[in-house]
């Protein structure tokens, strides 16, 4: 018997068929599971933009970045979490916090962009169990 | 329009889910080992470049895989099993029917676009959709069957010409194609078939194709003249879009280091059972009978021994506990002192679905009570699913047991398990 509290995120509608289906995130937050992931924000770079430490951030691999999206790049061998601006000609991933400078794209650097943010999640208080291994 | 069969298949498919979620080791030479950190079992591109053979047990190349910076990874089965759900998931959109064939593998039917009716530029766009989206590499093969799809998939992960593509249906005759094509690589040609075409001059796919039916079916009956007749761009094998109900469950190990007392050995047999039952339950299913299996190392210098027995459940059930009550005195009667296990595992089968019993007069506890525990069971497999797996066991199992599975290079449950998701800069 499926568990309507757990859908299955592939077919989020399929325990609902009545016309009043109640909230299904997945279907919500516009949010296709196959090429979505969780990552945990680690750093203060971004608070400008309401992402604090320890949030967790769901992010999108299918959608075009574009200019003034939160995205996800690789650098130095890990998720780097900043803000996609072009500027003129140029394309720039921008932090959303004076104390760090902004970091130029060259033309080839598209396989950096590696996915688009679109959700934070922040827990407060007693919202999330097991509580993260400090 | 004329119909098209593709196979899309994962290249290196462990060692590239591993390196979809860590971008630490994007472009670098990457090995997975097997259960127990045995042997290597699947290699980076980068990996494979370097020489290092498929199936090197570990302890042979350690030092040399060190000291070349090759990244040695344990089997990671959750996050390939995650992964494999959303690549199947994905080609979803792009086909109009798919049978998921394997973890990594996948047939496709679809209509051939009007006009010239080539379905490359359409592989080659499923292929960097899927790259981007999933981190993962995948080869397509095109044809008209799937028999000739498979052949067309290795050429397309053969040849790097292809881009990873290949459509066989718009190669023109297909005849040389097939020629290079070993008689042993041939989709459906086992080993003493293979040997029985050989023995005819039979040496590659062409040959087959063109050997006359009447002899093949003398042979092997209708299954070779279908096999036959892909080959000649003939459909008859359908996909199968629903897998069919399992008729049997299995769990086994290999042990980390021998087993050499019954506890252990009780322990193994626990551990295994629940976890079969926790399949079973997922399933929806119940067993009739249980089978235990032990076998020694054959290279440990004692005589080899292998054993099993079968007990027969009064009533189907997928209750661990009545599965463990019926299995566990089987471990006094296969464990021998003198004789130190190295594998073990339990079999489950004649295997029913749930609804079956729901009906039976003869139900095996009452009513009330039976619900607590199918209650209890459910409870016990949302917690495991929730906080990992063994977070919840039965005492029978053993805490902190010596044998379990050797995996020292485990990497994280990045797409299944909230605390270990990937971390992000900012």
């Amino acid at each position: 018997m499926p568990d309507p509290r757990h859908p299955d995120p592939r077919h989020p509608d399929q325990h609902h068929p009545d016309p009043d289906p109640g909230v299904d995130l997945n279907t919500q937050l516009n949010l296709h599971p196959e090429r979505t992931l969780l990552l945990r924000v680690c750093g203060d770079s971004m608070v400008g933009a309401g992402i604090r430490h320890g949030d967790l951030l769901v992010v999108d691999r299918g959608i075009t970045p574009r200019s003034g999206r939160i995205v996800v790049a690789l650098l130095e061998g890990g998720f780097t979490l900043k803000r996609l601006v072009r500027r003129g000609p140029r394309w720039w991933l921008e932090a959303a916090n004076p104390a760090y400078p902004p970091l130029a794209l060259g033309g080839s650097d598209d396989d950096r962009l590696w996915g688009v943010a679109l959700h934070v999640i922040r827990s407060l208080p007693g919202g999330r169990w097991p509580r993260p291994q400090s | 329009m004329a119909q098209a069969t593709v196979l899309i298949d994962g290249n290196n498919f462990y060692a590239s889910c591993e390196a979809a979620l860590d971008p630490a080791v994007i472009g670098k030479p990457l090995v997975v080992l097997s259960n127990n950190d045995g042997c290597i079992v699947s290699r980076s591109a980068e990996a494979r470049a370097m020489g290092i053979p498929m199936g090197t047990p570990w302890f042979q190349v350690r030092h040399d895989l060190e000291r070349r910076g090759v990244v040695v990874r344990s089997s990671n089965y959750g996050l390939y099993a995650d992964m494999s759900q959303r690549l199947m998931a994905s080609l979803e959109a792009w086909v109009e029917e798919l049978e998921v064939y394997s973890i990594d593998e996948a047939f496709g039917r679809l209509h051939r676009p009007p006009g010239d009716g080539d379905l490359t530029t359409w592989g080659q766009e499923l292929r960097r959709q899927v790259r981007r989206q999933l981190g993962l590499p995948v080869a397509v093969g095109i044809a008209p069957t799937k028999v000739l799809a498979k052949i067309a998939n290795r050429i397309a992960k053969r040849d790097p010409s292809h881009g990873g593509v290949f459509d066989l249906g718009q190669a023109g005759d297909p005849g040389p194609w097939l020629e290079a094509i070993a008689i042993e690589d041939v989709w459906g040609i086992g080993r003493k078939l293979s040997r029985w075409c050989r023995l005819r001059g039979i040496a590659n796919a062409r040959a087959l194709r063109d050997m006359p039916s009447g002899e093949l079916r003398h042979r092997c009956g209708v299954v070779g003249v279908r096999l036959q007749q892909e080959l000649r761009g003939h459909s008859c094998l359908p996909l199968v879009a629903v897998p069919p109900a399992k008729q049997e469950t299995c769990v086994s190990r290999s042990f980390s280091e021998p087993v050499t007392s019954l506890e252990g050995l009780r322990q193994a047999i626990a551990t295994y059972l629940s976890r079969a039952g926790e399949k079973l339950r997922r399933q929806g299913q119940r067993a009739g009978s249980v089978t235990v299996f032990v076998r020694s190392s054959p290279f440990n210098g004692t005589r080899f021994y292998a054993n099993a027995a079968t007990v027969a459940l009064p009533l189907p059930s997928n209750d661990t506990a009545v599965l463990l009550a019926a299995a566990l005195p089987l471990a006094e009667r296969l464990f021998r002192p003198h004789k130190p296990l190295q594998k073990a595992g339990v079999l489950l089968q004649d295997l029913q679905p749930v609804e079956l019993l729901q009906h039976h007069l003869l139900v095996p506890l009452p009513p009330e009570q039976q619900r607590r525990r199918e209650a209890l069971m459910a409870a016990v497999d949302g917690l495991n699913r929730r906080y990992g797996s063994g977070t919840v066991q039965w005492a029978a199992c053993g805490l902190r047991p010596r044998w379990t599975m050797r995996r020292s290079r485990l990497s994280r449950a990045a797409t299944t398990r909230l605390s270990d998701v990937p971390v992000v800069r900012a």
